[in-house]
């Protein structure tokens, strides 16, 4: 029996099914439990009714490293009717394309409502399948189709025999349904009963006392939060008093825009859904100008276009918070699915030399406490700041103790502001003033006494237009300088785990960190001694820092999500060491396995780069995505 | 006297914090001086202080107006001040913010923030310097290029002018005026009312190009201007359309207030600003939407 460590997928017709609103009843009330959730492989489509859609979610006792690999302990397809390409499976596009995951002693519960799957092949290899009619009880009985997911909550709590009594159901229910009524919970919560008793009659017939698998409540020490990359950024940011943030809407990055329209006000800043990209960070550039914290947020196609703004943020030195929350392929790719494909857009793009900064979060905490960096860095260094996430990392959902973030405190550097008093004493100012830091000081529009002159045309430290080659020089100088002042006061080196001299480096940046470093555990299980050295700290490069270490390295490998190495290639220009690659780009999360078998093969075979391509599609399954 | 005085000692302060006299770049003759003397004037008149004043300029010879007076200026990309404009008024309604462009930049490369912006409606006076080309690039045809010739000269590659105040009103700019460098008495008492109008204000100010424009010179404008009659009611839309077409088929250019009818809405707040007014924001609310 294994209690409290499982992965579950619940899958089904997007739009219909209601996968989203079950997964995330099972993480809010796991999280409640007290277990650990990590959910951050979701599969949905660009299309919006109709494709398949699921949602992985990996339920332990103790922080999980990573979401682990494709394995499944627990599958449930909410998808009732047939696949038209599936004869021998009436039952449907989860089945079919999740029953391979589905780990040998696994449990599969599925809408039977149309009638039950030949089951014969999954029983031999030792799952329990439960059929459940979930939405002919929903539809028949209980005149509300919506509620058929709910039936299969509650025959998922019986066959983890989790919450007998029903407590951390109704509280959740009741807090989201009561202002619907009475009766929407009543609902609610006979359904749960019927998907009960359901399993229980099951169990029963088949006379199963346990299917493998249970799930506990745990003393809960403090409260757990099941959070999003992109919900941690934005408290991250708001607490770091980000005032003004634009975006226009774009997957993944519009839940920061949805989520900053509704709070941002509460806390006196504005929200702007900008007409385009451009609008969208012009305007934070001038609320920025106006001395505003200020972000947009944003994914590939919106990043190619805000990049002619990358330059006037650097040239006139107005801070800016770029997110880009990364998804994969160029032009409009595939909108739902993750990579990390834009580092070079992040630390090349624009045209000319732009001083910038760019950051990449690894977990949902880092989310909320880089991004508290982003808008410090931003402000003193009076720059564009990249923040780059990704799909997985912004949408996937992680429990993390509330206790984590309050723990956090925002911190408002006020030195490079020129104040009123600043001015009576030595009147002439100058906002582009040559300083040894490259940092000059800034001065807020309405502050009387001085006035700023900004250009994005090439200046002197007045700020007037200017092509005179020595003022160029002594601009680009100053402007360019402030990195290396960065890398010297808040710079940060890569982490590294483990022993790096003389063995094998695994080398990531942003969020694949918790993969590698399972990764890393696996290869130990085989003998294999890795470190990992991780960076959130991408650009100016830490050469320094990075340097030194990589050299007592045996072997470099980066892992990264995209074709080329992006990574990798800045790596190893300033590292000067070779660095070979494990790269993925199919629109598939990482898996520790996969990183593993890489890992191994590099090692073994000498191979340079290593490709990872998911095996072939099991059956040919309904078109959509 | 007492006014003028005042006038007088206000009016030096706009020299100030500029680039001097001498090194402006406009070639002489330039629409653009008329636009900036006008613009001087207004600002005196109405008491602004260039501390309180946030010009946002284009890029193009009209976008060097920022440098030529007093006041914080910014001068960003090609096409976007009315963005960064926007941004910074929104965040802090207390300054004075002016966006001064080209006709290029405000309607080819930077028509979608035009648009927009006129039914956004910030309180933010456009002025557009309009010379009927692209001046710094040295000539080449903008979206206002052709006013006033006859219909055969155009082609495929170089289509015929478009409406400036067509395309506010239809946008829904409520301030739409038009003015003419000529005359810059007559057109800063324009962008003083403009300034006061609480919403977005669009000036298209004809602003001859001497170097590049051969055909909208001076003379061709003073023989096609006519002041809008006084009892046109700027509140009335259709009266603002019947006016266009009127003007239009007279072959004769308005000047004045064609629309102003300021909507009834809220107004911005400001936002805290950086760093004096942040404190360490309690985000406990926020968390506990997660639990
Ligand atoms: C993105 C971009 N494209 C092109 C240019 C080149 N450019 C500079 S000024 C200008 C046209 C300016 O015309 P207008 O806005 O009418 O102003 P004017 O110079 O006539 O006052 C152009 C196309 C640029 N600076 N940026
Ligand atoms: S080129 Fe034309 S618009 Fe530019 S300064 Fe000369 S006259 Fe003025």
């Amino acid at each position: 029996m294994i209690v409290n460590n499982l992965k579950l997928l619940v899958g089904g017709v997007q739009l219909r099914d209601g996968v989203v609103t079950m997964t995330d009843v099972l993480g809010r009330i796991m999280t409640r439990a007290g277990l650990y959730v990590l959910a951050m492989e979701r599969g949905y489509a660009s299309t919006i009714y109709g494709a398949h859609q699921f949602d992985p979610m990996r339920i332990t006792e103790t922080p999980p490293l990573s979401w682990g690999d494709r394995e499944v302990d627990v599958l449930i397809a909410l998808d009732y009717d047939s696949n038209p390409d599936a004869a021998p499976q009436p039952n449907r596009d989860t089945v079919l394309r999740h029953g391979r995951e589905l780990r040998d002693g696994g449990v599969l519960i599925y809408d039977s409502s149309t009638g039950e799957i030949d089951a014969g092949e999954l029983e031999r290899r030792g799952i329990k399948v439960f059929p459940v009619p979930a939405r002919t009880v929903a539809r028949d009985e209980l005149k509300r189709d919506v509620v058929k997911n709910i039936v299969m909550v509650g025959a998922l709590f019986r066959v983890l025999d989790f919450d007998p009594a029903g407590t951390y159901f109704r509280t959740l229910i009741e807090e989201r349904f009561l202002r619907k009524g009475q009766q929407t919970v009543d609902i609610n919560i006979r359904a749960a009963q019927r998907g009960r008793e359901l399993v229980e009659s099951i169990l029963q017939a088949k006379g199963w006392t346990d299917v493998g698998y249970r799930l506990e409540p745990r003393p809960l020490r403090e409260p757990l939060l099941l959070i999003s990359g992109n919900e941690a950024l934005s408290i991250g940011a708001i607490k770091a008093g980000c005032r003004f943030y634009a975006g226009y809407p774009i997957t993944p990055a519009s839940a920061i825009l949805e989520f900053m329209e509704e709070h941002l006000p509460k806390y006196g800043g504005r929200a702007l859904q900008g007409q385009n990209e451009r609008e969208s960070i012009r305007a934070a550039i001038g609320a920025a100008l106006a001395g505003v914290r200020s972000m947009v947020g944003t994914s590939g196609p919106g990043l190619s276009l805000k990049s002619e703004e990358f330059g006037v943020s650097g040239m006139t030195e107005t801070p800016v918070v770029i997110v880009d929350t990364q998804r994969a392929g160029p032009s409009t790719g595939m909108p739902t699915k993750s990579e990390q494909g834009d580092l070079y857009l992040s630390v090349f793009g624009g045209h000319s030399e732009v001083p910038r900064i760019v950051l990449a979060p690894a977990t949902q905490e880092e989310c909320y406490t880089l991004m508290m960096e982003a808008h410090e860095l931003a402000d003193k260094y009076q720059c564009p700041v990249f923040f780059l996430t990704d799909l997985n990392l912004s949408e996937g959902r992680k429990a993390v103790p509330e206790s984590f973030f309050l723990s956090q405190k925002a911190r408002i550097d006020r030195s490079t502001l020129v104040t009123e008093e600043d001015l009576r004493r030595d009147g002439a100012y100058r906002r582009f003033a040559v300083t040894p830091s490259g940092i000059s000081p800034r001065l807020l529009p309405g502050t009387p006494g001085a006035v700023f002159k900004a250009s994005g045309s090439e200046h002197d430290e007045r700020g007037f237009v200017s092509t005179d080659p020595l003022v160029r020089k002594a601009q680009v100088d100053k402007r360019l300088r402030k990195l290396q002042t960065y890398l010297k006061e808040d710079g940060r080196p890569p982490q590294v785990f483990g022993k790096v001299e003389g063995r094998p480096v695994l080398i990531g940046w942003g969020s694949t960190r918790p993969v590698i470093l399972e990764a890393q555990q696996r290869l130990q299980a085989r003998g294999i001694e890795a470190a990992v050295v991780h960076f959130t700290h991408l650009w100016p490069f830490p050469t320094e820092a990075a340097k030194p270490l990589l050299e007592q390295a045996n072997t470099v490998i980066c892992i990264e999500q995209n074709f080329t190495g992006q990574f990798a290639e800045v790596v190893q220009a300033h590292c000067l060491v070779p660095v070979r690659r494990i790269l993925k780009y199919n629109g598939v999360p990482l898996y520790p396995s996969e990183i593993a078998e890489g890992v191994e093969a590099i090692l073994r075979q000498g191979v340079s780069t290593v490709r990872i391509t998911d095996g072939p599609v099991p059956v040919k399954v309904s078109e959509g995505d | 006297m007492a006014e003028t005085k005042a006038q007088k000692i206000s009016a030096k302060v706009w020299e100030e914090n500029a680039v001097p006299r001498h090194r402006i770049q406009w070639c002489p003759g330039c629409g653009d001086f008329g636009v900036l003397a006008a613009l001087k004037m207004a600002l005196t008149k109405l008491e602004i202080t260039p501390y309180e004043l946030l010009i946002v300029t284009g890029i193009g010879c009209s976008g060097q107006i920022r440098n030529y007076l007093n006041g914080n200026g910014f001068h960003g990309t090609h096409g976007g001040p009315l963005a960064y404009a926007l941004g910074a008024k929104m965040v802090n309604p207390e300054l004075k913010v002016i966006s001064m462009g080209g006709d290029g930049d405000t309607f080819a490369i930077g028509v979608e923030n035009f648009v927009h912006v006129c039914r956004r409606d910030p309180e933010i006076m456009h002025v557009v310097m309009d010379n009927g080309v692209y001046g710094l690039t040295k000539g080449q045809h903008s979206p206002t290029h052709g006013r006033g010739m006859g219909l055969e000269v155009f082609s495929e590659e170089a289509p015929p002018p478009f409406s400036p105040l067509r395309l506010a009103l239809t946008a829904g700019a409520t301030f739409v005026a038009q003015s003419f460098s000529g005359d810059p008495k007559h057109a800063a008492e324009i962008y003083v009312q403009a300034l006061q109008h609480k919403g977005f204000a669009m000036v298209n100010d004809f602003s001859p190009c001497v170097t590049y424009n051969k055909f909208n010179t001076y003379d061709w404008y003073r023989e096609h201007v006519e002041e809008i009659p006084a009892d046109h009611d700027p509140s009335d839309l259709n009266a603002a359309w019947d006016l266009l077409n009127d003007f239009d088929r007279r072959g004769r250019l308005p000047l004045g207030i064609i629309y102003r009818n300021p909507r009834n809405k809220k107004a911005f707040r400001r936002a805290p600003i950086w760093p004096q007014e942040l404190a360490d924001a309690d985000v406990r609310p926020l968390l506990r939407l997660f639990a």
